[in-house]
């Protein structure tokens, strides 16, 4: 199992790779660069913009400088300076020199900002409104699908399934601004927008502070969000449970007296799971990387937009940056999937 | 059933979370007066002077800090600013600037506002020096400014040194005479040198923070982040979250002078969300004034309460077809003209526009200086009139034994619901009103960009123009004249356009330089307005559709000014009442 990881960690890298090269190369030949305004900058300006980015060499130099930046560790002396050319995710002091590794680039949109900046301080609400919004889909989704898979066609499953079907047809922007005007603007009971954690975070990721005044703006956009995404679990669930408690080894485990309830938790479940955990695996990464959205409706800070205004913009660093760091979060998502895989089918091995 | 109990036990903590975290309310305390609200979605790019191009950029940057004049937001008027007076030399090309000396440098040290000082100790003044340090700094190539092209223009010598042609600061027109005398050099003797002269790109800058010097820190780039930000105008930074928001609080050592009073407000925050949760926002009591977004116009309108919050202010800006006047069918001058008589503009914003907008008959937006007004030239430019459209087609059509249906016209617009809109509206006007088919493209903003400056300029395209600074040569000279935005030469040498209107017209060319040159204010509207004929009329070489306003809505216990330049809110001079 050890070497399976290492090897698939591997894969990560080559993926990247290639994926790096796609994009660098698809967003060069969409016509349009980050510095087209309406009116025409001159000559002289555009050549000091384009000198000051390095926009003005070639193709292949720039792709080359930018993998540098990314990949390449940087040792040196001096300490890291605020300037914006100096500004690495990681920074160690190694006795006395310092390690300096993945400059992402600047913004071109954002004059004080790098994409390290954008990583660091959008990603992680992001994050939080991503894992809470799982977590919602997964608390309504997987229940409501087990309920309706047992009790088939009765009250309980037309109901569940209702509410799927809900859930899966009224969009994000028709939802969010219902909830905002009832919970927000009629009874004033939650915030209408914002969010409730701002940089510096713990350890990176977690909110400073987990009280009311967080909470409160979480509860509308996580439901919101999450409701879409459990539609898709409930159904999944559901058709791929009443699947499984078809086979003759479940009609075994009843024959021989055992709890039906246990028969549901330890034999049906775990591998009906199979096919919902595989599409958990890619929602996570989509819900973990921002939805563009549930963030507008809601006013939240995160990365989703910049996956869809870096490419209006032209801005080809934070393009670069936002579709690398989706790419790091699918692989990794998928390879947990698969090792959870191994735990639910004992049959499923890699060798 | 176990998910059954997770359920519960999941709801019982939640709701035990949420009840326990109600605190009892705090003491009272005199709250700080403050205001709060929106840019739009997206953070402020920048609010380094030398960089800023947006609208909330430039907004940021006339309440952090004051220009050598100010315009004055109502009127337009060149008023002092950070200069209590100027001269101009016999040529109108030099102009001397008598600075004031009573005004430092200060930062928010996360408790208060404070002065700078510097390395004796002593608060650091706004000085001279500051100004030339500023203005070289956004001339300087290495900055990559975007707006030095208005000082590259306008002032001797920055041509040059912004290409880099010259490493020598000193060829560029700006003198420190002395610590409080800046001396400017201009290329032309104009009536906007003054104006030029107090916008953002030539703003004070402090030298000691953003290059260091013995007792400060180089902070680069990052001059502009919280806890670093200097600056000297009525307010200044206290704290910005990128993508939230971002808060600038009173400044109490700015002196207040008669057209830059002190703050009444203690604290402003702007917050960047789109325009729909703002305005959530403001139905819910945590907004003090936002945009109306256009579906919820006519339900505004009809309310009691919000209609009379409701305030429909004019906007520097101007919405326009542009024609390609060396394409097919277009290239003559009276298929433009009928195509632009034929639209009813009064009737696109009664019934799609909705924000009482104003029907535009040229280009130039009046409240621009040297525009024209509908008061004094009525019937200047082009008015809706159906039936001499048609004449002038049918004129056409006779000559080249045509009918309306057999021509062949594409109308492009950047792709947006909003043009969209607009857009099968003028096409069912001419469709109604000519007989004309008209074929709608739409292309994505950089791309379509691309498309309207080059040798496939479609024959009707769509663009629109808002003020860089308030003047009708920003207008109508920079956009249509020879090189302009709206009339591109990409070969500069052979001296024909490129793309756009495609118009070289020697007439107007040297009408709008008269224009720009001419220093009576009411000689130099008339100017304007025979270019603005030639424009629209004589040549029809653009339909102007709409002059831009704005719907917004403000909390009656909000004292406020409305502002006709673009996002440059005076809020220094609004109150709150309770």
């Amino acid at each position: 199992m050890g070497q399976y990881i290492v090897r698939r960690l591997i894969y990560l890298f080559v993926v990247l790779f290639v994926v790096s090269v796609i994009t660098f190369a698809l967003m060069h030949a969409v016509p349009g660069g980050p510095f087209d305004r309406e009116k025409k900058l001159p000559k002289e300006i555009m050549e000091n913009l384009n000198k000051r980015y390095h926009l003005d060499d070639p193709l292949v130099v720039q792709y080359g400088r930018y993998m540098y930046d990314v990949l390449i560790p940087h040792f040196s002396v001096q300490a890291p300076t605020s300037s914006l050319q100096d500004d690495f995710l990681f920074k160690v002091k190694l006795g006395p020199v310092w390690l300096k590794w993945m400059n992402f680039g600047p913004s071109y949109a954002s004059r004080s900002r790098t994409v390290n900046d954008i990583f660091r301080d959008q990603l992680p609400i992001s994050m939080q409104l991503g894992a809470m919004a799982l977590f919602v889909a997964i608390l309504i989704g997987l229940p409501l699908g087990i309920l309706a898979a047992l009790k088939q066609n009765t009250i309980f499953d037309y109901l569940g399934m209702s509410v799927a079907i809900f859930g899966v047809s009224v969009p994000v922007i028709v939802l969010g601004p219902l909830m905002i005007f009832i919970f927000g603007v009629s009874l004033k009971l939650l915030p209408p927008t914002g969010w409730g954690a701002k940089p510096p975070y713990l350890l990176g990721f977690f909110p400073s502070k987990l009280d009311w005044s967080f909470w409160k703006y979480a509860i509308m956009p996580s439901i919101a969000l999450g409701l879409g995404s459990s539609a898709i679990i409930a159904r999944l669930t559901r058709a791929s449970l009443l699947q499984v408690i078809r086979e003759d080894y479940i009609r075994t485990a009843r024959a021989k007296g055992l709890q039906e309830r246990l028969v549901i938790t330890r034999h049906a479940l775990k591998n009906s799971l199979i096919p919902v955990v595989t599409i958990l695996g890619p929602m996570f990464a989509a819900l973990i990387t921002g939805t563009f959205v549930t963030e507008l409706t809601f006013g939240i800070p995160g990365m989703g937009k910049y996956f869809v205004t870096s490419i209006t913009n032209r801005d080809y660093p934070v393009i670069m940056g936002t579709i690398l760091l989706y790419v790091v979060f699918l692989v990794i998502a998928n390879l947990i999937v698969d090792i959870v895989y191994a735990y639910l089918d004992p049959r499923i091995r890699y060798d | 059933m176990r998910s059954k109990y997770l359920i519960f036990l999941s709801l019982f903590v939640i709701a035990s979370m949420a009840l326990g975290a109600c605190q009892p309310a705090a003491p009272a305390e005199p709250e700080p007066k403050a205001i709060r609200l929106n840019f739009g979605p997206g953070d402020v790019p920048t609010i380094d002077p030398a960089l800023a191009t947006d609208t909330s950029s430039t907004q940021i940057n006339v309440l952090t800090m004051v220009g050598l004049t100010r315009q004055d937001e109502v009127t337009t008027e060149t008023k002092p600013g950070m200069a209590t007076a100027w001269t101009i030399s016999d040529d109108g090309l030099t102009y001397t600037f008598k600075l004031r000396d009573d005004v430092t440098w200060v930062k928010y040290d996360g408790t208060q506002v404070v002065q700078v000082t510097d390395c004796e100790g002593n608060p650091r003044k706004v000085t001279a020096h500051d100004f030339k340090y500023g203005i070289l700094r956004t001339l300087a190539p290495a900055t990559a400014s975007d707006y030095a092209y208005v000082l590259a223009f306008a002032l001797k010598g920055a041509a040059d040194y912004n290409a880099g042609t010259t490493e020598d600061p000193e060829t560029v027109g700006v003198k420190a005479v002395d610590d409080y005398t800046l001396e400017l050099t201009f290329n032309e003797p104009a009536a906007y040198n003054a104006q030029i002269a107090g916008m953002w790109v030539a703003y004070a800058q402090p030298s000691w923070l953003i290059d260091g010097d013995d007792c400060t820190e180089a902070r680069g780039d990052r001059w502009t982040e919280t806890g670093f930000f200097q600056g000297y105008g009525p307010y200044t930074l206290k704290e910005w979250v990128h993508d939230s928001y971002i808060t600038v609080i009173k400044n109490p050592f700015w002196p207040g002078t008669e057209d830059i009073p002190q703050a009444k407000i203690d604290e402003v925050t702007f917050t960047m969300l789109d325009e729909v949760p703002a305005f959530a926002e403001y139905e819910a009591g945590n907004m003090d004034t936002t945009a109306v977004p256009q579906a919820d116009i006519d339900r505004v309108k009809a309310d009691t309460k919000l209609s009379a919050q409701l305030k429909i202010a004019p906007v520097q800006c101007t919405y326009y077809y542009g024609f390609n006047t060396k394409a097919p069918v277009v290239e003559d001058q009276r298929v433009r003209l009928a195509l632009s008589k034929a639209i009813d503009r009064q009737g696109l914003i009664d019934n799609v526009l909705k924000g009482d907008q104003e029907p535009a008959q040229w280009f130039s937006r009046p409240g621009l200086a040297g525009a024209p007004t509908i008061d004094k030239f009525p019937d200047l430019g082009v008015k809706y009139d159906p039936s001499g459209a048609k004449a002038l087609l049918d004129e056409y059509l006779k000559e080249k034994n045509l009918t309306a249906d057999q021509l062949d016209l594409t109308l492009m617009f950047n792709t947006s619901s909003g043009h969209q809109k607009i857009a099968e509206a003028i096409q069912q006007m001419w469709k109604d009103n000519l007989g004309v088919n008209v074929q709608l493209v739409n292309q994505e903003w950089k791309v379509y960009l691309k498309t309207i400056k080059g040798k496939d300029t479609p024959q009707i395209w769509r663009l629109g123009w808002c003020q860089d600074y308030p003047d009708a040569n920003n207008f109508i000279r920079e956009v249509f004249s020879l090189g302009g935005s709206g009339n591109p030469d990409e070969e500069p040498k052979d001296g024909t356009p490129d793309g756009g209107i495609n118009m070289l017209d020697e007439a107007f060319e040297a009408k709008v330089r008269e224009a720009a040159a001419e220093l009576d204010p009411n000689k130099r509207v008339q100017l304007y307005a025979e270019a603005e004929d030639m424009l629209v009329v004589k040549n029809a070489a653009i339909a102007p559709i709409y002059w831009y306003t704005r719907v917004t809505v403000t909390k009656p216990y909000v004292q406020r000014t409305f502002s006709v330049l673009g996002g440059q809110e005076a809020i220094y001079k609004w109150d709150i009442v309770k």
